[in-house]
């Protein structure tokens, strides 16, 4: 049970979009009413990078990956996806994006088949390529074997890599992986971490987690939250100690 | 069209996988054939309106159950984060969950027509209030759903969605009682807005298009209402 590796070389995604940052914030703030779960987050993400979001619980990491796919609006900032604002433009952003909640929800009166081609009609993938682009997320993400069973029956790993194909059914130019690699056996950790440094190039992908380690082996750039506050970013090549530096932050 | 045509068969799929919507409608079956059974022997009268008036009390009651887990259910288990960060308008998906649950009602509905035409073969009813009464049926059907969606869109627990959807519903039946109590305009107001005032005439052949704009326009606001709630995140 092995996750195919992206067929495409890191170099493809250049053609995709241009020099222009894949997600950018200026000043994002998200509160629900006195309570702030963003605070003035300035942060940009390069195109085809994997971006490790790093911090606690509560830290905001979730609240951003919500403002970035169009779960929620910002109270306050600008925030542009593929050079596309995602209040003005959120239909359109929501077509360029690929997004797994922490929870990897999934209609459990499906079965996964049904599901993915339930997802990718909804996420405008023309009637004729779905049989295709369901047959690729399938074999990509190992998911052949459970193909007919029910989404409610399936074990955490299969949970979260169906979750994961529906996000990539329609081969966004950035994906939002929240907590992708939460309540996982290590060799699922192992396999997901493989799967989304495959996805790095031919996808822009936004990660969060409040495991180090996980951050250090996935990412390319890694920054830190706390209390809705960005308190660094720092590429990962440059962060021998991951650990020390978090500590010196928080 | 296509995004409500997929959320539709999405949400009809998904009553049709649940045990409650065959639940309902049995019991609302069961109930409906006991009472047109009694009412016509007991009145040997060829007329549907003793039926209708039933109709519409129990699909006060059962309505709620049936709208309870469109938007709470999705809220608690989070697939509502799916849809909205789908890119689907807010509306489509209120137009197809409103569309499927209508479907079902109008279905358990059409399945008393046999009762029409068992009057039919045994004696010879009055058709216009019959078709009238179809009308109103579907006029109230259509509002009861639409606020249930409502109710639902504020809430990821069931049992308050439904509760919610029952207390409004019933509020708005005895709204023209409670116009006794108020001084004008108010009271005008509140006999406006009962559900039984505009239901009664068409049932007894009378339609009006001041009651077909009550249903409609309730029904319009709801739908409107729970659209504007899911894109205010």
């Amino acid at each position: 049970m092995t996750i195919t590796p992206s067929d495409a070389a890191p170099d493809d995604v250049s053609t995709r979009m241009a020099d222009a940052p894949a997600i950018s914030a200026v000043d994002v703030s998200k509160k629900y009413g006195q309570v702030s779960a963003l605070d003035r987050l300035t942060l940009d993400v390069r195109t085809g990078e994997v971006f490790g979001l790093l911090g606690p619980n509560g830290s905001g990491k979730t609240t951003f990956m919500r403002l970035l796919a169009g779960y929620l609006l910002p109270s306050a900032g600008r925030l542009t996806v593929a050079g596309l604002d995602v209040l003005n433009d959120s239909l359109a952003v929501r077509r360029r994006i690929g997004y797994v909640p922490e929870s990897a929800p999934l209609y459990h009166h499906m079965r996964v088949g049904e599901f993915l081609t339930f997802m990718a009609r909804l996420r405008g993938v023309p009637e004729r390529e779905i049989a295709s682009a369901v047959a690729r997320v399938v074999a990509r993400l190992a998911l052949s074997a459970v193909l007919d069973k029910p989404t409610g029956k399936l074990s955490r790993g299969y949970r979260q890599r169906t979750a994961l194909a529906q996000a990539l059914i329609h081969d966004p130019d950035i994906l939002i992986l929240d907590e992708p690699t939460n309540g996982l056996d290590p060799r699922q950790i192992i396999e997901m971490r493989q799967l989304i440094r495959s996805l790095a190039g031919r996808h822009t992908v936004l990660m969060s987690s409040h495991i180090l380690s996980e951050v250090q082996k996935t990412s390319d750039r890694v920054a830190v939250l706390l209390n809705g506050r960005l308190l660094g970013v720092r590429a990962i090549a440059d962060t021998p100690d991951l650990e020390e530096w978090f500590l010196s932050l928080t | 069209m296509r995004t409500l045509r997929i959320l539709f068969a999405k949400e009809l799929s998904a009553i049709l996988a649940s045990p409650i919507g065959y639940t309902v409608a049995a019991v609302f079956l069961l109930v409906l054939g006991y009472t047109f059974s009694l009412t016509l022997f007991a009145t040997k009268v060829a007329n549907l309106q003793y039926i209708f008036h039933q109709m519409y009390v129990l699909s006060i009651l059962l309505v709620p159950v049936l709208t309870m887990r469109s938007f709470a259910e999705e809220r608690r288990s989070e697939t509502l984060e799916l849809l909205l960060t789908a890119p689907v308008g807010e509306l489509s998906i209120v137009l197809a969950k409103y569309a499927a649950t209508l479907t079902l009602v109008l279905g358990m509905f059409a399945a008393s027509l046999v009762y029409a035409l068992i009057l039919d073969r045994y004696g010879e009813p009055d058709w216009g209030p019959i078709y009238a009464g179809y009308l109103a049926l579907m006029l109230h059907a259509s509002l009861l759903v639409a606020v249930g969606l409502l109710m639902s869109s504020l809430t990821e627990n069931q049992v308050v969605a439904a509760a919610l959807s029952i207390g409004t519903f019933l509020m708005l039946w005895f709204a023209d009682s409670v116009s006794y109590l108020l001084p004008p305009p108010f009271d005008s107001v509140a006999i406006n807005l009962s559900l039984i005032g505009h239901f009664k005439p068409m049932v007894s052949g009378s339609v009006f298009l001041s009651d077909v704009g009550y249903f409609v326009t309730a029904s319009m606001l709801a739908l409107f209402l729970a659209a504007w709630g899911l894109a205010q995140r």
